[in-house]
């Protein structure tokens, strides 16, 4: 595969949509080629710039457009399905000519069906394909994915296919088959959103488990609403010292002023009494030498010092 | 572990999917006889995707509710007459996506669509619904997030009504490409060319920006 090819499949391959031997070149061709890799960092940043601007339903259109609904089919006839043989004769125009031809092809049918039926094996179909066992394993379920095809067994066929189903799960996020699954697509989901969500959610969950996820949020998430999302739930936690850590380190090293001004405001809260260690006065003395941070995040550092009425030689 | 337990726990949810995929099933045929709860129930699976698809695409709160109504309203009138021959969403989303279609067209959004967008508490800013915006705290971030939505908007607006819609309904509904060809009554191939050409005009115009 060239670069043109893999650049044009690089969409594509995010969505999840090449088939099983496409996928294998572009990864091998991404493997190789930092202009590529380049380039798809590029999409999944536009990807992502994307779900920024997505706007969710205000819930009370929602609320409105169900009121209507239910109003308009209070006024409407209901649908009852009519008997089977009514709607059958429905079907066949008897004012047209074509009526008997409908009737003899029909005929047909069901002497061509009943023959075969006949002459299927009684154990299945011929050559020992096992119906039932498939459909009740779901491979012929037209979501499946075929990943693999190898020769078995002398002249038999091993198939691999990849099933997706789902599911859902209704709960509180106290439940525990909730709280896994959220505080799971916290790192694995790839959608930005979801994450969010998940996040979100979690934010009013207490437990180590949910610090340890926010925590990874803060400081790995690619996603900066993720990030800030993951804050506020940290600002619960914010007396812990892998916390206060954590947050030292964005506020230092986080490339988004957004998420730093949060980490400020959650270190050092607005009004709030706070007990200035040598580790978060070295970390505001970096910040506001730091050439890299913006105008107000050097000011919040400041102003947080002079509240505390820092030394002079600290700043 | 965390792997582990999320293992565990979906491997629960492949039979609870099941009996969910059997359940929608029971719901349309109780339905079809003219039960209006299980109707109801039906709608609820899928009438915020739908608004938000809606919404989404025509950027206006009146417009967003007549497809939601028309929609729902076809659903239920044709409703005795869905055979199973394709998945209900299948059906559902192709009648959505006509009626998104018909309104893009019909209206011309592209010349129409301007920064303000009509809610029922009167027009409001389309910036305002940005997320990650913390527009009082950092004005040059507010700025660049405004430089990158507003190119955003510009490029969606340029896209033709079918690329819009393929692209919402892959990029946002995270809809399959067989679904989305299987619901606009074309081919996986031509969705997925559709597609491409929606994202090869997006990656022109944002991927050095962003």
């Amino acid at each position: 595969m060239n670069c043109h090819a893999a650049q044009a499949n690089l969409s594509p391959y995010l969505y999840g949509e090449l088939d099983f031997a496409s996928e294998e070149n572009i990864e091998e061709h991404l493997t190789g080629c930092a202009f590529c890799q380049r380039a798809l960092e590029s999409e999944k940043a536009w990807h992502t710039a994307l779900n920024g601007e997505r706007r969710d339903v205000p819930l009370d259109l929602l609320a409105r457009c169900r009121q209507d609904l239910r109003s308009t089919l209070a006024s409407e006839v209901k649908p009852a399905m009519s008997a089977w043989w009514k709607r059958w004769l429905d079907g066949i125009d008897f004012s047209s000519r074509r009526w008997s031809w409908q009737i003899a092809m029909a005929s047909f049918l069901l002497f061509v069906g009943f023959t075969a039926a006949r002459l299927v094996d009684r154990n299945g179909w011929p050559g020992g394909l096992d119906r039932g066992g498939l459909v009740t394993m779901g491979v012929l379920n037209p979501t499946a994915r075929i990943r693999d095809i190898q020769p078995y067994d002398g002249g038999n066929v091993r198939i691999t296919v990849e099933q997706v189903r789902q599911g859902e799960v209704t709960g509180s996020a106290a439940d525990e088959n909730v709280r896994r699954l959220l505080l799971a697509a916290t790192r694995e989901s790839a959608d930005p959103g979801i994450r969010v969500y998940s996040v979100e959610m979690l934010n009013s969950q207490g437990g180590d488990d949910v610090r340890d996820a926010l925590l990874n949020s803060v400081l790995h998430d690619p996603n900066a609403a993720v990030r800030l999302k993951a804050i506020e739930g940290l600002q619960r936690f914010a007396a812990d010292s892998n916390s206060r850590s954590a947050l030292r380190y964005v506020l230092e090293h986080d490339d988004n002023p957004g998420v730093r001004s949060q980490a400020i405001e959650i270190l050092a809260p607005r009004g709030g009494g706070l007990a200035l260690t040598p580790e978060l006065a070295g970390t505001l003395e970096d910040v506001i030498r730091s050439a890299g941070s913006d105008d107000y995040v050097r000011t919040r550092c400041l102003q947080v010092l002079r509240e505390i009425n820092a030394p002079v030689d600290v700043y | 572990m965390l792997v582990d337990t999320r293992a565990e726990v979906i491997g629960n949810l492949a039979v609870q999917g099941t009996t969910e995929r059997s359940t929608e099933v029971d719901l349309i045929r109780a339905a079809q006889r003219g039960d209006s709860q299980a109707f109801e129930q039906l709608v609820r699976s899928y009438d915020h995707n739908v608004l938000r698809m809606a919404f989404n695409l025509l950027h206006s709160e009146e417009d967003a509710r007549d497809v939601y109504q028309e929609a729902f309203l076809r659903v239920y009138r044709n409703l005795p007459k869905f055979r199973f021959d394709c998945a209900f969403s299948t059906w559902l989303y192709r009648i959505v996506a006509n009626l998104c279609l018909d309104q893009i067209r019909k209206r011309k959004v592209r010349k129409e669509e301007a920064v303000a967008v009509q809610t029922a508490s009167g027009e409001v800013d389309r910036l305002q619904f940005v997320a990650e915006q913390r527009a009082d705290v950092d004005p040059q971030r507010q700025f660049m997030s405004a430089e990158v939505n507003s190119r955003i908007r510009k490029i969606l607006d340029q896209l033709t009504p079918r690329e819009r819609v393929v692209f919402e309904m892959r990029h946002f509904q995270g809809m399959r490409l067989r679904s989305i060809g299987a619901a606009l009554g074309v081919t996986e191939e031509a969705a997925k060319n559709c597609l491409f050409r929606a994202t090869q005009k997006m990656r022109a115009a944002l991927g050095d920006f962003v």
